[in-house]
């Protein structure tokens, strides 16, 4: 009730402030105001359609009208409304560098940050340099990172014990020999695209990197030929070099071609998000919730600092648009985003990790792969993945595919990585 | 008689022509002038608005450098320097040769198919109805049909391991050139019907009497599509053409954007693919105009052969 008042209040006053300024224009004079929203639809339609419904029942001043751009095609989509400074009222972007490079497009939330977010369970992902004393430009409800699904019947059939996955790089690599010859492809990969590698890379490196030195990525200070990254990098390329994964791996994308690899039944593993596509439904629907077991990514050295923690970064983030008319309406829609109601239809109609830390956990799913989940993401760390910024991510996934397919070297594809970190126009900025 | 003493006009001579007659000007031809002006016009703003000005208004944006979506500042010709030593863009121009190098293929594919249904071989009417269907289909739709199609296990290479051609069963997308020549396959696929509809209204101008002429004189069908029908179309093959020299890079982009984007690493990477992944996922607005203009560049070079040819055609006056 008081977060209700409150959002209230600070509409209003945002309200009354840009009537003042002249630039109010279309906020709530005659009749509904309808706020268009960009989004990808994480958690999927049902849920965004209840988002929709409850939203419009608790503020019918409000109406949302939803543009919803599937996941892979939306940094295309939403590039031209911000470089012609026109679209949407409300958008969407990951929480980091991604949404740091758009930050212009979004209203920076000021003082108003703290209030939205203090039942969230963390929040960073939002703010520049994950530090909520600078400028903050949204609003995020889930929790999202990287786990590996396995299926414990192919583990059986390759003579392994499907309660006790590879915990080490030694030991997944020895899984994956048996596997392969039980005739199954080990980790179910697709790598085209920049998700794959950007979800991927943190698995890898949080064996080699602090947190310290994950800032450093994130302000452009950590060069790609440092001994460290070059070994994140020799490590990635050893899971397809080495025949881990399926051979199409650079041609095909992880969601949805990777993805049902595994579902078939066809790999034992499948490195994959928690949360907005909610994989650990979807695997148990198609395998059977008992055959589906989840785990951290083999550590290949276990008694590095950040080895058995969870790179975890809130989810999707929603900010208001710096050429929105109605700015008021639209603080007070990412309100509501953040708050306990949206919290509880996400984990009702979306299945994903709730960040509101007031929602009922009667209402948590009881898989036992959701609750194995929820054992990982106690000990989060920074995701190294959301530091990259637009052409470190995209030469991370084509260094990656080439790599698999024999045309670069790792060192090639460190220099190629250090290239793309020097053209970086955001990481220029804060060098 | 009668004598006048008014004074005697000068005889005229004989050899000197009469002055000719200023003609009044005609009201009719400054109508003309203007009726044409104004059928004129609307074609003309609506080049210099989108086309010119985006044009001009590209070319500035890449002498700037921009950070994000912030503000931009001006770096001469930094971004064309650097391009030189960028190999996503040197990749992506050797690529765009590469397909460029294909467009025989968009020329006379289409031509020999568009004679056959001419000349009424057997099915020419389905044929001709069926070639034009894949133009129909949206380019994205037919990325993803493809992506499918030819996917590993997918309906094509079933098809040619069913028919004994195993070695040809590939994976079609996960090499560097097999990947690119089968985007142009597809984008082939996609835009040979309307190559064929070109043609066809082409050939309907040549007479009949011409084609059946040759061919009782004997001349069979490779024969007649060299030495007559080709001289007879040669205004038609050069519309297409162009129109395939300036258009095969900007048809495959909606195909890498369903079925590649770019990869695998850069084996499909087109100019204009970067132009949209600089400008739109890196932010790096000055840099991707700059890639731009060299892609404008590098299709008028290609295509200004063939477009002094038509001018030279259309502006040839009848004999």
């Amino acid at each position: 009730m008081f977060r209700r008042r409150l959002a209230g209040a600070l509409a209003a006053g945002m309200a009354a402030a840009a009537l003042l300024t002249g630039c109010g224009g279309g906020d709530a004079a005659d009749g509904p105001v309808t706020l268009k929203v960009l989004t990808w639809e994480p958690g999927g339609t049902e849920y965004w359609k209840q988002v929709k419904t409850s939203f419009e029942a608790g503020h019918p001043d409000i109406k949302l009208e939803m543009q919803s751009v599937p996941f892979d095609k939306y940094p295309e989509v939403q590039g031209p409304y911000i470089t012609s400074q026109s679209g949407p009222d409300v958008m969407a972007n990951n929480a980091g560098l991604e949404l740091f490079d758009r930050r212009g497009a979004y209203v920076p939330l000021g003082d108003k940050a703290a209030e939205i977010t203090k039942d969230l369970v963390t929040y960073s992902g939002a703010c520049e340099g994950f530090d909520t004393a600078k400028p903050c430009y949204g609003v995020p409800f889930s929790y999202q990172g990287n786990v590996l699904y396995y299926n414990k019947a192919v583990l059986t059939a390759a003579g392994l014990d499907p309660e006790q996955p590879p915990a080490t790089w030694d030991e997944f690599g020895a899984a994956c020999e048996a596997v392969k010859k039980a005739g199954k492809t080990c980790l179910a990969l697709g790598l085209s695209g920049t998700f794959p590698a950007y979800w991927d890379f943190p698995e890898i490196a949080r064996n080699y990197l602090t947190e310290d030195d994950v800032r450093a990525l994130l302000a452009g200070k950590l060069s790609w030929k440092d001994p460290k990254l070059v070994a994140v990098l020799e490590k990635l390329a050893e899971i397809t070099t080495k025949g881990w994964a399926n051979k199409n791996a650079p041609s095909i994308t992880m969601l949805p071609d990777g993805a049902d690899i595994f579902q078939r039944g066809d790999a034992a593993f499948a490195g994959t998000i928690i949360s907005d596509a909610v994989n650990w439904d979807a695997f148990g629907k198609a395998l059977g919730d008992d055959k589906l077991g989840v785990t951290r990514w083999p550590a290949v050295d276990p008694a590095a600092p950040l080895a058995q923690k969870f790179s975890g970064i809130e989810g999707a983030v929603y900010g208001v648009t710096q050429w929105s008319q109605k700015k008021a309406a639209g603080l007070e829609f990412i309100t509501w985003l953040a708050g306990k109601e949206n919290g509880e239809l996400w984990v009702k109609h979306a299945k994903g990790q709730p960040l509101n830390k007031n929602v009922d956990k009667a209402l948590l799913p009881s898989s036992p792969a959701f609750q194995k989940i929820q054992e990982l993401v106690a000990q989060p760390t920074l995701h190294a993945g959301v530091m990259l910024s637009g052409p470190e991510a995209d030469a991370l996934a084509r260094g990656w595919q080439q790599v698999t397919l024999g045309q670069l070297t790792v060192d090639k594809w460190a220099e190629a990585m250090q290239q793309a970190l020097e053209r970086s126009p955001t990481k220029k900025q804060t060098k | 008689m009668t004598i006048s003493t008014a004074p005697v006009s000068e005889p005229v001579a004989a050899d000197t022509p009469p002055a000719p007659a200023r003609r009044p000007p005609r009201p009719g031809r400054a109508r003309e002038w203007w009726l044409g002006a104004a059928l004129v016009l609307p074609a003309l703003v609506l080049a210099v608005l989108f086309k010119l000005v985006p044009l001009v208004r590209g070319v500035v944006t890449s002498t700037e450098s921009s950070s994000g979506f912030g503000g931009s500042e001006f770096a001469g010709a930094d971004n064309y320097t650097r391009m030189f030593d960028d190999p996503m863009v040197l990749t992506s121009f050797r690529n765009a040769l590469l397909v460029v190098a294909t467009l025989p293929v968009w020329i006379v594919l289409p031509l020999v198919l568009a004679l056959l249904i001419h000349q009424r071989s057997p099915g020419w009417k389905f044929f001709r109805a069926v070639y034009f269907v894949p133009y129909t289909i949206a380019p994205i739709v037919v990325g993803i049909m493809f992506r499918q199609i030819l996917a590993p296990d997918g309906p094509l290479n079933a098809l040619l391991r069913s028919v004994g051609l195993q070695p040809l069963a590939i994976e079609w997308l996960n090499g560097r050139y097999s990947a690119l020549f089968s985007l142009v396959a597809v984008a082939l696929w996609s835009f040979f019907g309307l190559g064929v509809m070109t043609y066809l209204a082409g050939l309907a101008t040549i007479p009949e009497e011409t084609l059946e002429a040759a061919y009782l004189d004997g001349a069979g069908f490779f024969r007649r599509l060299w030495s007559v029908v080709v001289p007879m179309l040669r205004p038609t093959v050069a519309y297409w053409s162009v129109l395939c020299a300036s258009g095969v890079l900007i048809w495959l982009f909606p195909l890498i954007y369903a079925l590649t984007q770019g990869g695998p690493g850069d084996a499909t990477m087109l100019p204009e693919y970067l132009v949209f992944l600089t400008t739109f996922q890196f932010l790096d607005r000055g840099y991707g105009s700059a890639i731009g203009i060299a892609l404008f560049v590098f299709v008028a070079v290609l295509s200004i052969f063939s477009v002094r040819h038509m001018f030279t055609e259309g502006t040839r006056k009848p004999r």
